[in-house]
């Protein structure tokens, strides 16, 4: 089992759902071919530097995971398939310092997910609060 | 000449920031070792150590193959605000 980054480029055109049916897509493949998801990070659609397939924009969406080293080829044959996908980079994490950056990503991008619904839940609360003060 | 003179002080920028690993998705730190046409910088320009400008010369590639910066800059279309999401 090796570290790794798996980051997609996604059409802009997609609607939420169809993105959505997308990533489970690729995650169904990287589980299947025995890997274990660690964390996923979208950073939403983008201004692309240069066209794609005469696309200005893209959807980046990003995967931490450990994987077999044979899963990859077959998961990049599979991108490479899927239409939807415009660009991959796969980056493999292998010496201390790298695994420590991507341990780092992977705590940095599991606590954001953590904290989201707590301070929405704080806000709610206080919500709560003002409409008994009131 | 001018440029030479911009770069005086010659210290890696990463060393100093005790960077282990450079992020090709993170443009803001890659920006330090390009040029204005987003060519990569020389090592005796940009002062940077050998460690360092080979880290940041693979993550200029792969952020130029999966369009987080441009691999040239076009002077025949020129755009008002070229690339205003890599200026943050």
């Amino acid at each position: 089992m090796r570290h790794y980054e798996l980051l997609v480029v996604v059409k802009p055109t997609l609607t939420v759902e169809e993105l959505q049916a997308k990533l489970s897509f690729l995650k169904e493949i990287l589980e299947k071919n025995g890997a274990v998801i660690a964390a996923t990070l979208e950073m939403g659609t983008r201004k692309l530097a240069y066209q794609i397939d005469k696309f200005e924009r893209g959807t980046y969406v990003v995967f931490y995971f450990t994987a077999p080293t044979a899963a990859i080829a077959e998961v990049e044959r599979l991108i490479r398939i899927t239409e939807e996908f415009i660009r991959f980079m796969t980056v493999k994490f292998e010496n201390q310092k790298e695994l420590r950056f991507w341990n780092k990503q992977v705590e940095k991008i599991t606590k954001k997910s953590d904290v989201a619904p707590v301070v929405e839940s704080k806000e709610i609360v206080e919500e709560q609060q003002a409409t008994t003060e009131a | 000449m001018a440029e030479k003179r911009k770069f005086a002080r010659k210290y890696c920028k990463y060393c100093e920031a005790k960077v282990e690993y450079i992020d090709y998705k993170d443009a803001k730190i890659l920006r330090h070792s390009l040029s204005e046409r987003y060519k990569i910088m020389p090592r005796r320009l940009t002062g940077n150590c050998k460690r360092h400008q080979e880290m940041v010369e693979l993550a200029i590639k792969r952020a130029r193959a999966t369009a987080v910066i441009p691999y040239i800059i076009d002077t025949q279309k020129v755009v008002a605000v070229p690339f205003e999401q890599l200026q943050q």
